[in-house]
């Protein structure tokens, strides 16, 4: 087995309050930092901490959160993450995956302890993700979650839905207060909406996620899954836009389609390979393949979303996801939610990919609500859908 | 579970007696392992903490398998000495005594 790892992204320390990232205030064109956050350290009798574990694919998180609880603000303590990335022209398997998550766990922890600068003691609840994601990796985290609780004096569980955690640590870095989301990864694709207590699932994929297609054609192309693969379609996409290569468009209703456009672009891929020219006779290249595909899944994205704004009545929409870290995805929807009179907002990678602090927030405004996840009941399920969760910490 | 009245259905057995420095560690490995259900029907699974001979806590883990083949048997054992390593290394370097006395090895 091959296992490639790439430098730990490293995120936060003791004092560190919301680093400034990404928001696009699209009304005055201005990218500007992060919503001023009270600087203020909770007090350290008082604050709740969150351990998260997060290994629902291939991405090993563990961050650890603080929240305030006179204020409510939280502040992020430590955000490790490591990623298993398989050799170019392959995806990562549920085996070799789960294998990646037990052998970096205990030192991602203790480089996640080391820059929170807490002891277990100061912690009050581990939160792990219970699904949805690959069965194996899940179970590898959940079990040593639970051992982190037992050796620690029976902290209490919270299992954590992965889409849950992606759409409140998007809420809580970009201070979107009721937004549209869509949430854009390797495993999931759907347009979210929150009422009465859920968030409710207004459009989604019928078949393969969107990153999943992404992910796919790059295989195809043998390019580099490091960092990502999607990042290097990106990057391939920048150098295209000479030719828009037609692909089939694929949106139903509220739902998408990908996996018919992953065929056809694999099928113009091998007609690259093979004459480099289109039927018309037009040379074409990989970036124009990535170009033209990125344009077609996106648009698509971007019509789903704007319908859902229209059906809610919302003004604001949240990207979040692996694919939410995509530039041109983010400048697409700018250019919708702007002719609406609206705003997108998006995070950087480092929460924007999977981590442990997304799941350590959604667990910790769980637990705050005396949820807690009992061990016996503390299983991982590759099906768990974002609006099975009842959401108590919403108005 | 009935796995001594099983012998005909489920031939292959394999007993793994996994001793623990005490008795609180190895009601942990239980309780963190014992969690997940074996997710073949072809495979049973026990776990129990027993006192070594002679001894009055119960500081080994004992972990019966019963299968309907070698080949069942293999792949459940071989998945639990996996999850098993990963508790023992947890237990190894997250106590809360070895943080305390920073002997954790450092991360990088």
């Amino acid at each position: 087995m091959v296992i490639s790892i790439r430098a730990p992204l490293a995120i936060g320390g003791r004092n560190l309050t919301w680093k400034p990232v990404l928001l696009f205030d699209l009304q005055s064109h201005h990218s500007i930092t992060n919503q001023p956050q009270p600087n203020i350290m909770p007090d350290k009798e008082g604050r709740h901490i969150a351990l998260g574990c997060e290994g629902s694919a291939n991405k090993l998180g563990i961050g650890i959160i603080a929240h305030d609880p006179v204020t409510g603000a939280s502040t992020v303590l430590s955000n490790i993450r490591d990623t298993y990335n398989s050799p170019p022209g392959t995806g990562f398997l549920p085996k070799d995956t789960a294998a990646h998550h037990r052998a970096y766990f205990v030192r991602v922890a203790l480089r996640a302890l080391r820059e929170a600068s807490i002891t277990p003691e100061e912690i009050d609840c581990i939160c792990f993700t219970r699904g949805p994601g690959m069965g194996a990796p899940l179970t590898s985290v959940a079990i040593a979650a639970r051992t982190l609780s037992l050796l620690w004096g029976n902290k209490p569980l919270v299992g954590v839905n992965h889409c849950v955690g992606h759409i409140e640590m998007g809420r809580a870095i970009t201070g979107a207060e009721n937004p549209v989301v869509l949430y854009v990864s390797g495993g999931n694709s759907q347009v979210i909406a929150y009422a009465e207590q859920r968030y409710r699932i207004f459009g989604e994929t019928l078949d393969i996620a969107v990153g999943n297609c992404l992910d796919r054609f790059a295989r195809t192309l043998k390019i580099s899954n490091d960092p990502a693969p999607g990042y290097n379609i990106e990057q391939l996409a920048k150098k295209g836009g000479r030719i828009l290569l037609d692909m089939p468009y694929a949106v139903k209703g509220m739902d998408c389609s990908f996996s018919g456009i992953l065929a056809r672009a694999d099928e113009l891929a091998q007609q690259m390979f093979k004459s480099g020219r289109t039927s018309d006779g037009e040379e074409f290249g990989p970036e124009d393949l990535c170009f033209s595909l990125q344009e077609t899944v996106f648009a698509m994205l971007v019509e789903i979303t704007e319908r859902a704004m229209a059906h809610v009545g919302s003004k604001q929409v949240l990207i979040v996801g692996g694919v939410g870290s995509n530039e041109r995805l983010q400048e697409m929807m700018g250019a919708m939610a702007r002719d609406r009179g609206g705003s997108v907002y998006a995070t950087d990678e480092r929460f924007c990919i999977d981590n442990g602090i997304m799941i350590a927030h959604a667990g910790l405004l769980a637990y705050k609500t005396g949820f807690r996840t009992p061990l016996e009941e503390s299983t991982c399920t590759q099906r768990f859908r974002t609006d099975e969760v009842f959401v108590k910490w919403r108005e | 579970m009935a796995a001594a009245t099983d012998g005909a259905e489920f031939p292959c057995s394999l007993t793994l007696d996994i001793p623990f420095p005490t008795a609180r560690l190895a009601s942990i490995a239980l309780q963190a392992l014992g969690v997940d259900k074996e997710l073949s029907p072809l495979v049973r699974r026990t776990l129990s903490t027993v006192a070594p001979e002679g001894f009055q806590d119960e500081s080994v883990l004992r972990t019966k398998y019963v299968a309907t083949t070698n080949r069942m048997l293999r792949v459940a054992v071989n998945s639990f000495m996996d999850s098993l390593a990963l508790v023992l290394e947890v237990q190894e370097q997250l106590d809360v005594d070895v943080l305390a006395a920073g002997n954790a090895k450092t991360a990088d």
